[in-house]
């Protein structure tokens, strides 16, 4: 247990999304707010965002109060939460490259060394039968148009 | 009657039964896996509502959504672990008679009390859809415009510890729905010259994100401890005569109350499951054995969770309103086949509605006689350890938004939701009010839109709508109830984590 704080990342995120709103009512201004006989474009935004402000600055208030808060997650959590954003990045950054089946059975395989499955075999037979049943239900099955990459 | 032999007619094609049977399949492996919820294997059905019709995706998807609250309980007995949120409570008598050796006979009267309560819950959707229906077909802008003010009300302050968190989850869902080219004056408005923006922000690739990718990551970060699975045989399913004489009422009862509790918006499932679990124990005159292995702790809730699947569809399909997160997904199903659920639907496609109940019938069945025989592999299934089966339900979800309309934008809104989501979901922000205002965003802009016009900007012309009134007095009824519980003491119902 640490010492009771007053900021915490929660904090830092209710700001973020109080300034969210204000951004929201802003620009809502600038769409144009009508009348409420004749509503304009912005009307609608403008209350919205107000609505976000008011709640998310009642609770960065509660929040503010110092407390005692328990870490999130170690080092070893935090290594392992990149390593798995990484990887879905990857799918999106290779796959107009490589082509579905080489980036499947590479970040297929990438996912399972993550989750700590030891050895070879395993996780390449969990690759290539991951590939195989994404060729047959979506581009054998119900015929998507799956990047080929350098296979196409 | 002749609507309804119809529609038996239409769900007893191959494609439709193949539907129903895979539907109730799969749901039943995502209720025991942890991983994919219902609502994240609903969205990736998508595509193939797109091959095969809507009405075909639609007994396709509830069958998912009905399986998965069967299969929670076979983990939630066996294993102590809730493979879905709404068998929670079924952990605690549910696991009590495992180790006591009752767990066949757990399993088998959960299969039929969900069997019965699926059924009790199709009849009533089958008899208040049309009539509640017809009612919604008297109901202009101001009253949709109340109805949904009071469904965020309830929804926000259900959802979870913290109302507020839930209202700041819906305004932040409406926000959401703004962004893109307003269809009523073709303005684009939070574009910031971003063409993908143009359209709008899908609301598919949230949900996936918010609730696939997050709970994977979440997976991936906790620790995992092999559970000890208690073996089953077919011979021990047999529940003896005074279980059976137990779990009567309690079925009944929690077929009746879940159905009720499904018409509210938010987790009904969840709640449902909670609400019955202390009714019976408070009516009970045993109330000392609830803990400890009470096969009325165990029926009740199961058929309450399934009832309320039922309850759950009847604002969908008379309103066009999903309450919760899996009926949003098929709304989206059903816009994407240009079908809008409503009072119209009924009318224009009654086709659809009486396929739909038709094949639950038949759903229900398939998974009382199929589950029981298979409740060993299911057993089995839930031992699959995360290492195995992250990598695969990864790859799914990519590759499932993916197909929905070929765009790798929507996969990026897919895993930035999934990472805002874990970090929410630590916060103990509901995830379920921000996906049903993205959905429900549309319809209620429009309402309040024409609301004004129509009172020509005078809102408090809502005195001369008694119905929009009494919606509107509901919710402010709620809200006060809110303020002032704390002096008297309240019903706390927790979204679990």
């Amino acid at each position: 247990m640490g010492k009771p704080t007053r900021w915490s990342l929660e904090a830092a995120f209710d700001s973020i999304i109080t300034g969210l709103g204000i951004v929201i009512i802003i620009t809502s201004l600038s769409y144009g707010l009508g009348t409420f006989r004749r509503p304009g474009p912005g009307l609608y935004p403008f209350f919205v965002g107000l609505s976000i402000v008011i709640f998310s600055m009642v609770i960065l208030i509660s929040e503010l109060r110092p407390q005692t808060r328990p870490a999130l997650f170690n080092r070893g959590d935090v290594k392992t939460l990149l390593f798995m954003i990484v990887a879905f990045c990857l799918w999106i950054l290779m796959i107009p490259l490589l082509g579905y089946v080489i980036v499947t059975l590479l970040v297929t395989y990438g996912f399972c060394k993550i989750m700590r499955l030891e050895g070879l075999w395993k996780p390449l037979s969990i690759s290539a039968g991951t590939a195989l049943f994404i060729y047959l239900l979506f581009d054998y099955w119900l015929y998507i148009d799956l990047p080929k990459g350098i296979l196409g | 009657m002749n609507h309804l032999l119809n529609g038996f007619i239409n769900s007893l094609t191959l494609v439709n039964l193949v539907a129903c049977f895979v539907g109730a399949m799969v749901g039943t492996i995502v209720g025991v896996l942890p991983g994919l919820g219902p609502t994240v294997t609903m969205a990736l059905m998508l595509p193939f509502t797109l091959k095969y019709g809507p009405a075909t995706g639609l007994i396709m998807m509830t069958g998912v959504w009905y399986g998965a609250m069967y299969g929670g309980s076979t983990t939630s007995i066996l294993v102590n672990i809730p493979g879905e949120a709404a068998s929670v409570v079924t952990c605690i008598d549910g696991y009590q008679m495992s180790k006591k050796g009752r767990a066949g006979a757990a399993l088998a009267l959960v299969a039929v009390g969900s069997f019965i309560a699926g059924t009790l819950g199709i009849m009533g959707l089958q008899f208040f859809a049309p009539l509640l229906g017809n009612a919604a077909l008297s109901f202009g802008s101001p009253e949709y415009l109340a109805f949904m003010i009071l469904a965020f009300v309830l929804l926000s302050n259900l959802s979870g510890e913290f109302p507020l968190k839930g209202g700041l989850m819906i305004s932040l869902g409406l926000f959401v729905s703004v962004v893109g080219i307003n269809p009523m004056d073709s303005y684009p408005r939070f574009t910031f010259g971003w063409d993908e923006l143009m359209m709008g922000i899908d609301f598919l690739p949230i949900a996936m994100g918010f609730f696939g990718v997050s709970e994977i990551l979440n997976i991936a970060v906790e620790k995992y401890v092999v559970p000890e699975v208690k073996k089953v045989r077919l011979r021990n399913l047999f529940p003896t005569r005074e279980e059976r004489r137990r779990s009567v009422f309690p079925i009944l009862r929690g077929s009746i109350l879940g159905f009720f509790v499904g018409l509210l918006p938010g987790p009904c499932t969840v709640i449902s499951t909670f609400v019955s679990y202390s009714i019976e124990k408070k009516i009970s005159k045993t109330p000392q054995e609830f803990g400890k292995g009470a096969v009325e702790g165990v029926v009740a809730p199961e058929a309450a969770n399934n009832s309320a699947v039922m309850g759950a569809m009847i604002p969908l399909l008379t309103l066009g309103i999903p309450f919760a997160a899996p009926s949003a997904v098929m709304l989206a199903g059903l816009r994407m086949h240009n079908i809008e659920p409503g009072p119209m639907l009924f009318t224009t496609r009654p086709d659809i509605f009486w396929t739909f109940i038709a094949a639950m019938y038949i759903g229900n069945l398939m998974l009382l006689i199929l589950n029981l025989p298979l409740v060993g592999l299911f057993g089995r299934i839930a031992l699959i350890r995360p290492p195995i089966i992250i990598p695969v339900i990864s790859l799914i979800c990519l590759f499932g938004i993916y197909s929905v309309r070929n765009s790798i934008f929507d996969v990026w809104i897919m895993i930035l939701s999934g990472v805002i989501g874990y970090f929410l979901r630590k916060w103990k922000f509901p995830i379920a009010p921000f996906i049903i205002g993205i959905v429900l965003g549309p319809t209620t802009e429009n309402s309040v839109r024409q609301t004004l016009m129509l009172f020509k900007g005078n809102p408090l012309l809502i005195v001369g709508r008694p119905v929009a009134m009494s919606l509107l007095g509901l919710a402010i009824a709620f809200i006060v109830y809110k303020f002032i519980s704390p002096f008297f003491g309240k019903l706390k119902v927790e979204e679990p984590g």
